[in-house]
């Protein structure tokens, strides 16, 4: 699996790069620089609209700045997940504010609305994942109810690593509540990564691996094909 | 403790030093016109005009640390009244409180949810939260910030009213408990000095003077605040400042809440930024045109520093406790 390897490299000991160009710079500098941050939303979301993952880029209204974004919806049964679709919004989709009627035969499920947005933040220089959950009728879940619908080990994770704070914070550019995985620690862990990758001379691109990582923690998985693209065509980029 | 100074103005700059500070005493004394139509204590006013007094008599040159003791201790008269929609068991009368300016709507009022509590029932009360003229007011802001941003061209007192049902989950950040309060405080001053110091200052420090930098705060002790959190406003001789600087600008017309970008406070020839030249690279249509009306006024605490101020001056000295400028925009006022 991708995302365990992804997962395993962070945990590695880290030594130093072997690899050029803007990752060596990278290394060094610690930090990620808002034009690259830029470049790499543009080849993940590329990749995102051959395969129909959902992803778009969103301007701020005076275009200065922006930010990735994904909606996807999830139906729930009691704690269990069982299904993710819908990625596309339907306009009519939300006038069902009795969800039995849009799902189905099944009785007691709710359909929960997931927006997930990624954002540069200008004083960590990383990029930090805001997302946010309601019911079809607006309702908003909290943390807790949000916490039931992740996946058992990540739960596990979740409570063991230092970096996956989440915390209710306003969205930068949209002023409403979201929730944060604080990005503080993003820096630690994505040094680690992209010293291991240089030095198996892998091409990677940053979102996707911090993505890969931090996604799944919150509901937000990555199909595998994003890995296998950036490998493939980010070698001339460097 | 004297404080370590090390950004000064040089003899060119100085009577801006020394007119900030008398704006914030000048601001003091316009509350104080306003006190006979309030019912809060009189004495605290009177002794705060007496200290004023005292020192614009000795006319003695202003210590950096007078502008720093004016901006902990200024207050904003505020009168709060319970929302009319709100099934009270009798009448409730409005509430009078002087708010700091440097704290926050949910760590100081305590008394005010007491207060409309006792004419309330258990069952018509859930979280508390305020709004003026319509606003919901984000408790996450500072409350300076908030009076400068939404209500400082209105007569005094501020007047807020108060909910305790149908919280606005779409704009409002819950605030559940104190401890809300002290994570968000903290992350605001890890993401100052990460601006200013790659975090290398905040992360030094023990957990005990973490912990002092929020009992300072929540209990209003001046000392024991800056006692820690000078450390946060040094830097290393060979630098002539921080390496960016903590701020906010907000402007109540747009939908963005604030603009932050990265600014660094020394230009590379060596002069200091000002606040001038932080508006011109990141809000131009803030500032006046050279032949036109002046359209906004840029607030701090309550004051429109001259534009020509240093910036890193002003982050070690009008910075809120969080180390941020939070920089308020606001249409010009017409009296």
């Amino acid at each position: 699996m991708l995302y365990k390897y992804y997962l395993m490299t962070v945990e590695a000991t880290s030594e130093p790069a072997t690899g050029g160009g803007w990752r060596e710079r990278m290394a060094e500098n610690e930090f990620l620089e808002e034009k690259t941050f830029k470049q790499h939303c543009a080849k993940f979301i590329k990749h995102s609209e051959e395969i129909g993952d959902g992803w778009e880029w969103r301007n701020s209204k005076d275009c200065s700045d922006g930010y990735m974004s994904k909606m996807h919806f999830q139906i729930r049964n009691g704690t269990s997940v069982t299904e993710q679709l819908f990625l596309q919004v339907e306009d009519d989709f939300e006038l069902h504010s009795d969800d039995s009627e849009v799902v189905g035969p099944t009785t007691a499920s709710q359909v929960i609305r997931y927006e997930y947005h990624v954002l540069y933040s200008y004083s960590y220089q990383v990029p930090v994942l805001y997302f946010r959950a309601s019911f079809l009728d607006g309702r908003p879940l909290t943390l807790k109810e949000i916490w039931d619908g992740v996946h058992q080990f990540y739960q596990v994770r979740l409570l063991q690593e230092p970096w996956s704070t989440i915390t209710q914070q306003e969205h930068p550019i949209l002023g409403q509540p979201f929730f944060v995985l604080h990005p503080c620690k993003t820096n630690e862990f994505m040094t680690t990564l992209l010293e291991n990758s240089g030095k198996d001379n892998r091409n990677i691109n940053y979102i996707t691996s911090w993505l890969s990582i931090v996604g799944p923690v919150v509901g937000l998985n990555l199909p595998l094909s994003y890995a296998k693209e950036m490998s493939q065509h980010d070698a001339e980029t460097d | 403790m004297p404080l370590v100074r090390h950004s000064t103005w040089g003899d060119r700059n100085k009577p801006s030093h020394e007119s900030i500070d008398l704006l914030i005493k000048q601001r003091v004394w316009g509350i104080s016109k306003e006190e006979q139509s309030l019912k809060f204590s009189i004495s605290l006013v009177k002794e705060k005009l007496q200290s004023i007094c005292a020192a614009l008599s000795t006319g003695r040159m202003t210590d950096d640390k007078d502008v720093l003791r004016d901006v902990w201790f200024g207050r904003i008269p505020t009168c709060f009244t319970l929302y009319q929609d709100e099934i009270t068991e009798r009448e409730a009368e409005p509430y009078y409180l002087l708010l700091p300016r440097v704290s926050y709507l949910t760590l100081v009022t305590d008394k005010v949810k007491k207060h409309f509590q006792k004419v309330m029932r258990q069952e018509d009360i859930s979280e508390i939260w305020f709004e003026y003229e319509g606003t919901p007011l984000k408790w996450h802001y500072p409350i300076g910030l908030l009076f400068d941003l939404l209500a400082s061209n209105t007569a005094l007192p501020w007047n807020i009213t108060v909910h305790f049902k149908s919280f606005p989950e779409k704009d409002l950040l819950h605030c559940p408990s104190k401890d809300t309060i002290e994570a968000h405080f903290m992350s605001c001053m890890k993401e100052a000095d990460a601006l200013k110091h790659k975090s290398q200052v905040i992360n030094e420090m023990q957990k005990k003077d973490h912990k002092q930098l929020w009992m300072g705060l929540q209990n209003d002790k001046f000392d024991q605040f800056w006692a820690i959190n000078r450390k946060l406003m040094e830097y290393p001789a060979e630098d002539n400042g921080f390496r960016y600087i903590p701020f906010r600008i907000y402007q109540a017309t747009t939908e963005r809440p604030f603009i932050q970008k990265l600014f660094r406070p020394v230009a590379v020839d060596g002069q200091l930024h000002t606040l001038g030249d932080l508006l011109k690279e990141v809000c131009p249509s803030a500032i006046t045109p050279e032949d036109g009306v002046k359209k906004n006024q840029i607030m701090i605490h309550g004051i429109e520093p001259m534009l020509e101020t240093p910036l890193q001056w002003l982050s070690e000295h009008l910075s809120y406790p969080d180390n941020f400028l939070h920089i308020s925009i606001i249409p010009q006022s017409t009296d």
